[in-house]
């Protein structure tokens, strides 16, 4: 285990250090907004494999979190811009245009940056404290979770969309300022955020990783496994489930937040029902119980979309597309593109004789299953 | 029997489903160290009665006590923490997970999330874990996912779950069915062994091995005590005979 452990580790490093060194070979700012956004996407997708793949919650809301993440952002940026109607430190533009005369309550403490970036993982972790504490206190599983996380994003979208004086509505938080931090000034089309977002994700994937291996992660796969047995082993399920619900809510805000750098734009799209069901997609396309494989799923399925959806041909036919890939996925390929490499993997380390015997030991005492006393 | 300094008591406990009373007005009273079989036709109310005390059902009316503490009020990981562990009729373990992370799961000093949250990896313990599943025999599976285990070593790896969790009073429900006559006798010479420093009710149907582990045997019989005492005096009461008619038999049951 621990040699696969080793493994494990080489193979992220890998990945992450090709991701950081893309560009010095890429030298296109376009494409590697684009892939900076596909990365962002990527981490998003690795936040849902936490509570999915690990814990076994499957959360249909993971959007909301990500949409959450991405207000908060965009909120702080927008009043750095000089609204061409108010003027420096006035009101953002369709505030004027929706008649509200003050900053509502909610924006003021968003002219600091810092209270921004802690709100945009800290709301979104709270929020799931306390879905997580109503569900699994009460014990609901299964496909009840899947709806009543579906629900919550639904209720989100709609209030964001309905409290258009506040949020810009259907339209969102547009023409937004630059993020500065540390005196660097991430301009979406610069290597600047693509190093932001390429860093955060290679932190969060370690994270996630060194998570998933302590005696929590272990955990946390026994209730994915038979929750109630866990009970009996005196651990309370309910804050296991809650603590990865939440941690995964905090990775998607993470991911929201450097989306609306990336994007300059944050939209109830961001937090809208299809891009949700995205990310289960990705996640299974990519293997839900790999972290790394959730990540690529998403950068690999999201990159096609955007290249298909270009030819005008494959523009209508998109979301059928990404329906069969799914359903082909679930068929045949139950642990996505990760169980296949590792398939694969073990193919090869496998095709020393020696190996296949003491595998075909296995299975003979495996057949011999049936011992029957009386 | 209502000694005060019982490891765990039952008083006057009863469930019913639906209508109908699997278990009624039961007592039991087991002293620490002690290691009690409970025996009894099918649908006597034992495995009802195994779920009453770990909190998986929750009595009507009654009361549980571990020592001083009242556990009817308490939710299942609260009373798993007070000390009382469970092994199921049907074995129960983490089929995804390998041999050794059930272990790993089942030996837990510590129950939080965030304390577990920055435990890594293998300690001193692991050495124990090693010992304990040569114990039951399943040292080389350690690296396999239990769902690969035959039935008997289900049973063997659940037991050896229990060990690891280290519970003052551990409750048996039929370990020993579905094993071989020498995996049987096996399992007796472990629990004669645990005995003392765990209190232990076992769950059996097999005389045989009864007649090995058992000191005091109590008989239920729909929902309720038949009887207590030892393996002659439970043989010979007629009371338990005419109970186990239509079923076999006491030895066959
Ligand atoms: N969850 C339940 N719902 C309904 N009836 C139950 C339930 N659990 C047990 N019973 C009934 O209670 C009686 C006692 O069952 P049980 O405790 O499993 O018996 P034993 O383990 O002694 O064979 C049986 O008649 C069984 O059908
Ligand atoms: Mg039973």
């Amino acid at each position: 285990m621990t040699k696969r452990g080793n493994i494990q580790i080489a193979v992220y490093a890998f990945v992450c250090l090709v991701i950081l060194l893309l560009p010095f070979v890429l030298g296109n700012d376009y494409l590697l907004n684009r892939i900076a956004r596909y990365l962002v996407l990527g981490l998003l997708a690795m936040s849902l494999s936490l509570c999915w793949g690990y814990a076994g919650i499957l959360n249909l809301g993971q959007a909301l979190s990500f949409g959450i993440g991405s207000y908060c952002m965009a909120m702080t940026l927008k009043l750095r811009t000089v609204p061409v109607q108010t003027g420096a430190g006035g009101l953002p533009d369709f505030m004027v245009w929706n008649n509200v005369e003050t900053l509502p309550w909610l924006w003021v403490p968003f002219h600091s940056t810092t209270f921004a970036l802690l709100a945009g993982i800290g709301v979104p972790v709270l929020l799931a404290a306390l879905l997580g504490w109503f569900m699994f206190k009460g014990r609901v599983t299964g496909v009840y979770v899947a709806i009543i996380t579906l629900a919550a994003l639904v209720v989100g979208n709609l209030l964001v969309i309905d409290a258009q004086a506040y949020t810009g509505g259907f339209n969102g938080l547009t023409d937004l300022a630059q993020l500065e931090l540390f005196g660097i000034t991430f301009d979406a089309y610069g290597r600047s955020t693509y190093y932001l977002c390429a860093i955060c994700l290679t932190f969060s994937l370690f994270a996630a990783l060194a998570l998933t291996r302590s005696k929590t992660g272990l955990i946390l796969q026994a209730v994915r496994d038979q929750e109630n047995r866990v009970r009996y082993f005196g651990y309370d399920v309910a804050h296991y489930k809650s603590f990865a619900l939440c941690v995964s809510a905090g990775f998607a805000g993470l991911a929201g937040m450097l989306y609306t750098v990336v994007m300059e734009f944050a939209s109830p799209t961001f937090m809208g029902v299809p891009l949700s069901l995205s990310v289960v997609v990705w996640c299974a396309v990519g293997g839900r119980s790999s972290l790394l494989g959730a990540t690529l799923g998403a950068i690999i399925v999201a990159g096609m979309q955007n290249v298909l959806s270009e030819q005008r041909a494959f523009l209508e036919t998109w979301t059928l597309i990404m329906g069969a890939i799914f359903v082909l996925v679930v068929l045949f390929l139950p642990k996505g593109l990760a169980g296949l490499s590792e398939a694969i993997a073990g193919r090869l380390d496998r095709s020393r004789p020696s190996a296949l015997v003491s595998d075909a030991v296995t299975v003979e005492k495996n057949i011999a299953l049936p011992e029957v006393r009386r | 029997m209502r000694a005060a300094s019982n490891h765990l008591q039952l008083s006057d406990i009863s469930v019913s489903f639906s209508g109908f009373r699997a278990v009624d007005g039961l007592n039991l009273g087991v002293a620490r160290g002690e290691l009690r079989c409970l025996i009894g036709p099918n649908g006597a109310g034992k495995t009802t009665c195994l779920d009453l005390i770990c909190g998986k059902t929750k009595p009507s009316a009654g009361s549980i006590r571990l020592d001083t503490r009242e556990l009817t009020t308490l939710e299942e990981h609260q009373i798993a923490r007070a000390g009382v562990g469970r092994k199921f009729q049907v074995p129960s373990v983490f089929r995804e997970l390998t041999v050794r992370e059930n272990l790993e799961v089942a030996h837990c000093k510590s129950v939080g999330v965030f304390a577990n949250a920055l435990r890594f990896g293998r300690s001193t313990e692991t050495d124990g874990l090693e010992k304990l599943a040569e114990l039951v025999g399943i040292e080389d599976r350690l690296g396999q996912p239990a769902a690969y285990l035959s039935h008997g070593e289900t049973q063997w790896l659940e037991i050896a779950l229990l060990i690891a969790q280290n519970s003052e009073l551990i409750l048996m429900d039929e370990p020993t069915a579905g094993m071989t006559a020498q995996e049987t006798r096996k399992t007796a010479e472990l629990f004669l062994r645990l005995k003392g420093r765990h209190t232990l009710i076992v769950v059996e149907h097999d005389m045989g091995f009864i007649r090995e582990i058992g000191d005091v045997i109590s008989v239920m019989h729909q929902g309720r005590m038949l009887a207590e005492g030892t393996v002659h005096e439970i043989e010979a009461d007629p009371e338990v005979q005419r109970a186990y008619l239509g079923s076999g038999g006491i030895s066959h049951a």
